[in-house]
């Protein structure tokens, strides 16, 4: 062996300094894009640790938290008052006290998602080009009204009152809905979640699939990450646009391919076990005394919300 | 900030995080010297590949520090272009799994890759390539995809391909993990030549033949993630009570026709029956 190593790999590096060039290397925005998917394995792993701390959530059973989670959101689409969802997002806020949740880093999120699908996405609505009402903030002076088609173009543009409590109540929904969402996701592990679906008659093989889908998506996450270092690992410089582009269309082949290996494998692994094309999963247990409490109160709570 | 002369690679008190929640490594320090052959080794999910990730500058530690050269390689300092071409010019990985190393279109490109990123002449890349397939025996796989190839075909092909770049030092992460028994001898002798060539090897195995055939400085990570002991081959793998402690060797019983016994089992160095 030892005969056949090729010259240029005996040669040493002919300096051990190097020149700072003060210029950064610019990762493209495809090749960032992947490595965001290693992050889905970080939220993976806090959520599975905040479902299991001890607080008043974690130690509630899933099918309860199921059906918390479809009333909430029920009752705080049914609301129409922003008083009431101020309310109701209070109630949230003490649940999620009680459940230990690290609420800086959740509502974080929550107002953030908020901001983009809920009040960016309602505000124009407050301008009274839409809606009439009386302008509370005039932005616009036309010289004239302008008519177009079916709507007329008013002369001063601005948000009307009622436009604006309308962007209020649709933000606060969003948060709310978030907020009862973030709670029962970020309390309870996802596989109970998907066990729980049994009580609404969700058929075991739809379930299985969703756990399987569950699963591979953190073992395609994983993989991705993997791809992201191995390329780092030997990136001197600046890719072009266009390779940048040829690399991931390679990777995405790459990675179709070993999802289509990896799904034949786990159908022939299935089939060893016995699968005949019936899926039979195991019951969840009863309900225990502290979880018919915690679903009573949780009921008694949501009446309540609901009466204000 | 310099170091002694010799030292290649300095790792200080560091400590890793794994997706900030689960402790990796903790407080890890050791340093590695120029041509020297060094083996991480521990059992599975002890941090032999997060270390290696943290000494390729591809993960950054949560605290603690790593020189190359005396140089301190963190996410700032490989954000200069010279100092990033300096370093991974120099220090090369070879993954455990050769599929997501392997990310050109045939073995050829994925050889030239490499000195073509270092911006040497296209000649020159071809003649590393070629010279490269020669040595590993690749030469009539060369315009093959490498989804096409076998388990110690890609092993032989990434490892080409870091090898093409002439890194001065070399991290492989379970080179011989899964391969047949020629490929491991094959790699084995591959490594020694490398060594000889000048090359600084660290591999993280926990295939303690490997480590015994190589005869490296033996560095060994505990189930708690810490660097237990650091030693030579003979040191260590004599050390019949570290190797339990840290889960690389086990008692067990076994059978010789009608007569059965316990001892450690290990396949090298020590197989003592004991009752």
């Amino acid at each position: 062996m030892r005969e056949r190593i090729p010259s240029f790999l005996l040669q040493l590096p002919t300096s051990d300094t190097f020149r700072l060039e003060g210029k950064s290397l610019k990762i493209p925005f495809l090749e960032k894009g992947l490595n965001h998917l290693g992050s889905l394995i970080r939220t993976a792993y806090s959520q599975w640790e905040w479902s299991s701390q001890e607080g008043l959530f974690q130690k509630t059973d899933a099918r309860i938290k199921v059906l918390f989670l479809i009333l909430f959101l029920v009752i705080v689409s049914l609301k129409k008052e922003v008083g009431s969802e101020l309310f109701i997002g209070a109630a949230l806020l003490f649940l999620m006290v009680l459940s230990r949740l690290p609420l800086l880093q959740l509502y974080k999120k929550i107002f953030f998602l908020s901001l983009i699908f809920g009040f960016l996405v309602a505000l124009p609505s407050a301008l009274n080009l839409f809606n009439d009402g009386e302008i509370l903030f005039p932005l616009l002076q036309l010289p004239r009204a302008y008519p177009f088609w079916i709507y007329t173009v008013p002369e001063r543009i601005g948000l009307t009152g009622d436009g604006l409590q309308g962007v209020a109540l649709l933000t606060l929904r969003v948060i709310n809905s978030l907020s009862v969402t973030f709670l029962v996701v970020y309390t309870t592990p996802f596989p109970e979640i998907i066990r729980a679906l049994k009580v609404f008659r969700v058929p075991d093989s739809l379930l299985i699939t969703l756990f399987l889908s569950y699963k591979y998506l953190f073992i395609f996450a994983k993989t991705v990450e993997e791809i992201h270092l191995a390329k780092k690992s030997r990136l001197l410089r600046e890719i072009p646009p266009r390779g940048a582009r040829r690399w991931v269309a390679g990777r995405i082949a790459f990675l179709v391919k070993r999802t289509q290996r990896k799904s034949e494998e786990v159908f022939n692994a299935m089939l060893s076990r016995g699968f005949s094309n019936s899926v039979k999963m195991y019951e969840p247990g009863r309900l225990e005394l502290r979880d018919w409490i915690t679903g009573g109160s949780l009921l008694l709570m949501g009446s309540f919300l609901l009466w204000i | 900030m310099t170091n002694s002369p010799e030292k290649i690679i300095r790792l200080e008190q560091i400590n890793y995080l794994y997706h900030e929640t689960i402790t990796a490594l903790s407080d890890i320090t050791f340093d590695i010297y120029r041509g020297e052959r060094f083996a991480i080794i521990g059992a599975n999910g002890t941090g032999k590949t997060t270390l290696l990730q943290i000494m390729n500058g591809l993960v950054f530690p949560s605290s603690g520090k790593l020189f190359f050269k005396g140089n301190e390689v963190m996410r700032e300092s490989l954000k200069d272009k010279g100092f990033l071409r300096f370093f991974r010019g120099r220090v090369g990985y070879v993954f455990q799994d050769s599929d997501v190393q392997l990310f050109c279109p045939t073995v050829l490109d994925e050889l030239l890759y490499g000195p073509l990123q270092l911006e040497i002449s296209k000649e020159e890349a071809l003649e590393r390539a070629f010279e490269i397939l020669k040595m590993l025996n690749l030469e009539h796989l060369k315009e093959r995809p490498t989804y096409m190839l076998s388990g110690g075909e890609k092993k032989r092909v990434a490892i080409g391909s870091v090898l093409t770049m002439n890194p001065e030092v070399l991290l492989l992460d379970e080179p011989t993990n899964g391969l047949d028994p020629k490929t491991q001898c094959f790699l084995v002798e591959l490594m020694i030549a490398l060594n000889e060539a000048g090359k600084t090897l660290v591999i993280a195995t926990h295939d303690l033949s490997l480590v015994d055939e190589l005869q490296t400085t033996v560095g060994v990570l505990s189930e708690e993630h810490r660097m237990e002991k650091i030693g030579s081959t003979v040191d260590i793998l004599n050390d019949e009570e570290l190797l339990l402690r840290v889960n690389l060797v086990h008692e067990h019983v076994h059978r010789h026709g009608d007569f059965a016994h316990r001892h450690i089992h290990s396949h090298y160095l020590f197989h003592r029956h004991e009752s």
